[in-house]
């Protein structure tokens, strides 16, 4: 799963960050960016709700490939510029944290299952 | 869905029951100002906040239960307000994701 | 500006401290103004000179884990202490308070004397020579010409006692220093300061680097830059990935907690040799329980911090799950330091 797949999975636009390869590794869901540090998994899709530049500079230390803010909150500035600096793609989408869960479990499984 | 349920299927701990509520929606989520801004009624919130000011977002959202992701425990204070609501709490060790997943059958909470 | 060098004079008199007092004495010069050793101050190139100014005492010193005694110690234990660690002076501390200094020499009349036994408070030297924290350099440059002393203790506004510095400290620092800024005059290296073009043995590591930020109280807009940038430095110095996460993930937490819970410090990154050093600084208001706030979950955090998506309890013992040596002391209400090491291994 791309960014292009989690863009057009997720109904979302990609805002920030620009384009990359990196395909999802492990699935985060979490707006409590301390927890997301404790995370191990490699090539981390940040699944969020928390609209500020901490989640994009918290999915940089833990390597994340995309992070996604849902509920289409509207996002700072700032968040974006973070997300550009730093080349972490940036997704807004409409749904919520756990239709994302849902719908990106349900391609992950067709994809391993393909 | 009972609260019951959704705590055999996530094989969890259920530390407060609730035998009344009917669970048709789920919402996931940490912040409780995002919970309150968004999850409608008949919902059961994927959460791992262990805070006693969830029980309060509860009540006022209309959420019957809570499940606490990745084995974070209930302090005293929030059990204690969770009963007192008719709130049901249940544990597990998986994540929000995890537990999304297994309950992906639910509607996606709004309001 | 003129700096006088500052002599701190303990307690208690006695008439044998003059032996070392005198001792001092013979080996002063004349302290002027910057410049450096040797010289007039003419004439420098003014990379140098711009860097012995720009840099402070306290960018140089040693400030954790200072290897001290206290009064009541005796002369034995301070010989036991200094032959252990390979030092020549072990300076008498209580608290943050500074007492005295006991040198290889004062061992040396010691045993000569037959009053090894006696506790440090009766023979360590109370005339001291100290740097101030904030002085610049150029100065502990001129300490070190004019003073036979091969360290000195610095001291803060508050008279307290904040670190070592010894003339190792500041070659290692001065040649790192330089070897960025020459880098950077010869053009595409990256600012003062990063970790950039510096002497490498084959395929390792940067020898030395290090960075300092400061971190403003609930300034969470900017809070996570420190760590970011300290990211940044160690992907350039080659450190294997999963390694930057840990150190990465302790520096964030770090950096977050100052934030949220102090009254606002700094975040010290050093880079130097086969370790990597993250040390967080703060001015209070200090940890009642550090075992409590160690655990998991337990947090101080009010609600506008947890609606950040922060205070969940985490940041302390997140930081030492990562690190391979953690420290932590707190005192109310003057502020927490934390220290965090971890191993570099060679690169194959």
């Amino acid at each position: 799963m791309n960014i292009n797949d989690i863009v057009k999975t997720l109904d979302g636009t990609l805002v920030a960050g620009g384009e990359s390869d990196r395909t999802v590794g492990t699935v985060v869901a979490n707006d409590l960016m301390s927890d997301v540090l404790l995370n191990d998994g490699d090539d981390i899709l940040l699944l969020t709700s928390l609209a500020s530049d901490q989640a994009i500079r918290t999915a940089n230390i833990v390597g994340a490939m995309c992070v996604v803010v849902h509920n289409a909150k509207p996002l700072p500035q700032t968040m974006c510029q973070v997300a550009d600096t730093l080349g972490i793609p940036l997704v807004s989408s409409p749904l919520s944290k756990y239709e994302s869960c849902v719908r990106i479990h349900d391609f992950l499984k067709a994809e391993s299952g393909s | 869905m009972k609260f019951a349920e959704i705590a055999e299927r996530l094989g969890g701990k259920t530390v407060v029951e609730n035998t009344d509520g009917e669970i048709a929606a789920a919402y996931t989520s940490d912040l409780l100002s995002d919970v309150m801004g968004h999850c409608g009624d008949e919902s059961v919130l994927i959460t791992i906040q262990n805070h006693l000011n969830a029980i309060a977002v509860c009540t006022l959202a209309g959420i019957e239960g809570i499940v606490l992701c990745h084995d974070r425990q209930p302090p005293d204070d929030m059990i204690e307000a969770a009963k007192r609501e008719g709130i049901g709490i249940t544990t597990t060790s998986l994540s929000q994701f995890e537990a999304s997943v297994k309950l992906a059958d639910l509607r996606p909470s709004s309001r | 500006m003129e700096y006088k060098p500052t002599i701190l004079s303990g307690g208690e008199s006695r008439s044998d401290d003059q032996i070392m007092a005198a001792h001092e004495r013979r080996h002063v010069r004349r302290v002027s103004g910057p410049g450096l050793p040797g010289s007039d101050g003419q004439g420098e190139p003014l990379v140098i000179m711009e860097l012995l100014q720009r840099l402070r005492v306290k960018d140089v010193m040693r400030d954790h884990d200072i290897i001290s005694v206290v009064r009541t110690d005796t002369m034995h234990f301070a010989q036991n202490l200094m032959k252990r660690n390979h030092i020549s002076g072990v300076p008498v501390v209580e608290g943050k308070r500074l007492f005295g200094i006991v040198s290889i020499n004062d061992i040396i009349m010691a045993l000569e004397g037959g009053w090894i036994g006696d506790p440090c408070q009766k023979h360590m030297a109370t005339n001291l020579v100290v740097l101030e924290e904030d002085m610049p350099l150029a100065f502990a440059l001129k300490y070190f010409e004019n003073y036979i002393f091969g360290r000195f203790p610095v001291l803060n506004k508050e008279r307290d006692l904040v670190g070592i510095v010894s003339q190792r400290d500041v070659t290692r620092v001065l040649m790192r220093e330089l070897t960025n800024e020459l880098a950077r005059l010869e053009g595409g290296a990256p600012t003062p300061g990063a970790a950039g073009e510096q002497p490498k043995s084959e395929g390792a590591l940067p020898y030395y680097s290090m960075r300092q930020f400061v971190i403003v109280r609930n300034d969470l807009q900017n809070a996570g830059k420190a760590a970011n940038e300290i990211k940044k430095m160690l992907g350039e110095a080659g450190v294997e990935k999963k390694i930057i996460r840990r150190i990465a993930v302790a520096a964030y937490e770090l950096e977050i907690n100052i934030c949220i819970h102090s009254l606002g410090g700094s975040i010290t990154f050093i880079l130097d040799g086969h370790k990597a050093t993250v040390i967080a600084k703060d001015k209070g208001p200090g940890i009642k329980d550090v075992e409590w706030a160690l655990r998991d979950g337990t947090s101080t955090a009010n609600d506008w911090i947890r609606s950040m998506g922060f205070g969940a309890g985490m940041g302390l013992s997140n930081s030492k799950r990562v690190a391979d040596f953690f420290d932590i002391k707190s005192t109310v209400p003057t502020g927490t330091t934390v220290l965090c090491e971890f191993n570099l291994p060679e690169k194959a």
